[in-house]
């Protein structure tokens, strides 16, 4: 193997793992207060209010199967490309409450953070560490399928 | 196995691990009752209880306007200001300058900023730029100014004091 493919594979490696600490990181935040959550993902004013409870639990669950997948390497690149189908949508949501005026928590690891333009450009850095990590595996599909550690 | 249909798996086992271990955490998400957005819920509009602005309602802020006991801050539009707002208050939209302000905003014991939507964005905005310049005693009015028109709250109408004339 060449120094350069070595060094990308670490990387490569190095994004998958930090990323799914960076879920698993955000549910233990959220699994402490679960109706807080739900009342962040309200104020979003996105989703009918009988389907809140439902989606706030449903996003933890989702961050926890998608940040074990990823921090072990256990079907890393599906988990990957859903990893970014919730930050692609994460930040939709950020991006309509922030144009439409909307003060609110973004509720993104619990507590008071209050969502933002930075909020966007966080979700965005981890939207492409998710890609690379997604499609790493169809550049090197012989040599890299599953980019387990 | 595809690799949609591993997402779709994923996705499907992690929505019902979380709705399923939803019962076990500390404080549940409730499941079958609605969750509406703060501002929503009766009696709750601009009201927060996380809020990191603290609030004052319309009642408690009448006497204060009456005594000019508080320097009142109106966070719409200068038309909408112009149009009408609380009997002396001055005009600074978010993202206006404070400086021209600071004199009359340091010399008042409490700054009561209101706008005119259920969720006081631009009040909480005004109001936390007002905090950054050393104001300690800074509130957004819950009810915000349809709240204060509908209690009968004093009110006056001009042009903006802020832009014309700096202060009023």
């Amino acid at each position: 193997m060449h120094g350069g493919d070595a060094m990308s594979r670490l990387v490569l490696v190095g994004l998958r793992v930090g990323l799914g600490v960076i879920f698993l990181w955000a549910t233990v935040t959220k699994v402490p207060d679960m109706a807080a959550f739900a009342q962040d993902v309200a104020n979003y004013r996105i989703l009918s209010p009988v389907l809140v409870p439902y989606a706030a639990a449903a996003v933890v669950g989702i961050e926890i199967v998608t940040g074990i997948a990823l921090v072990t390497g256990v079907v890393a690149r599906p988990a990957a490309l859903l990893a970014a189908a919730l930050l692609v949508a994460f930040t939709g949501f950020v991006a309509q409450a922030l144009l439409r005026g909307i003060d609110l928590r973004c509720g993104c690891f619990g507590g008071d953070e209050r969502a933002s333009w930075w909020t966007i450009g966080r979700d965005l850095l981890m939207l492409a560490a998710a890609i690379a990590v997604a499609t790493a595996g169809e550049r090197h599909p012989r040599r890299n399928p599953p980019l387990a550690v | 196995m595809a690799t949609s249909l591993q997402v779709a798996l994923l996705c499907v086992a992690g929505a019902l691990l979380g709705i399923a271990g939803n019962r076990f955490t500390p404080h549940p998400a409730p499941l079958g009752a609605g969750v509406v957005a703060s501002a929503e819920q009766p009696g709750a509009v601009c009201e927060d209880p996380r809020a990191s602005i603290a609030r004052i309602s319309v009642e408690e802020a009448k006497p204060l306007c009456i005594a000019c006991t508080a320097t009142f801050i109106d966070a719409r539009s200068a038309q909408e200001y112009a149009a009408g707002h609380v009997t002396g208050a001055l005009h600074l939209a978010p993202g206006e300058t404070v400086e021209p302000l600071l004199p009359t905003l340091r010399s008042a014991a409490m700054v009561i900023v209101y706008d005119r939507d259920r969720e006081c964005s631009a009040a909480n905005q005004v109001a936390a730029q007002i905090q950054a310049q050393g104001m300690r005693d800074v509130r957004v009015l819950t009810g915000a100014w349809p709240e204060w028109l509908a209690r009968g709250g004093p009110g006056e109408s001009g042009a903006c004091g802020s832009c014309t004339a700096g202060t009023r």
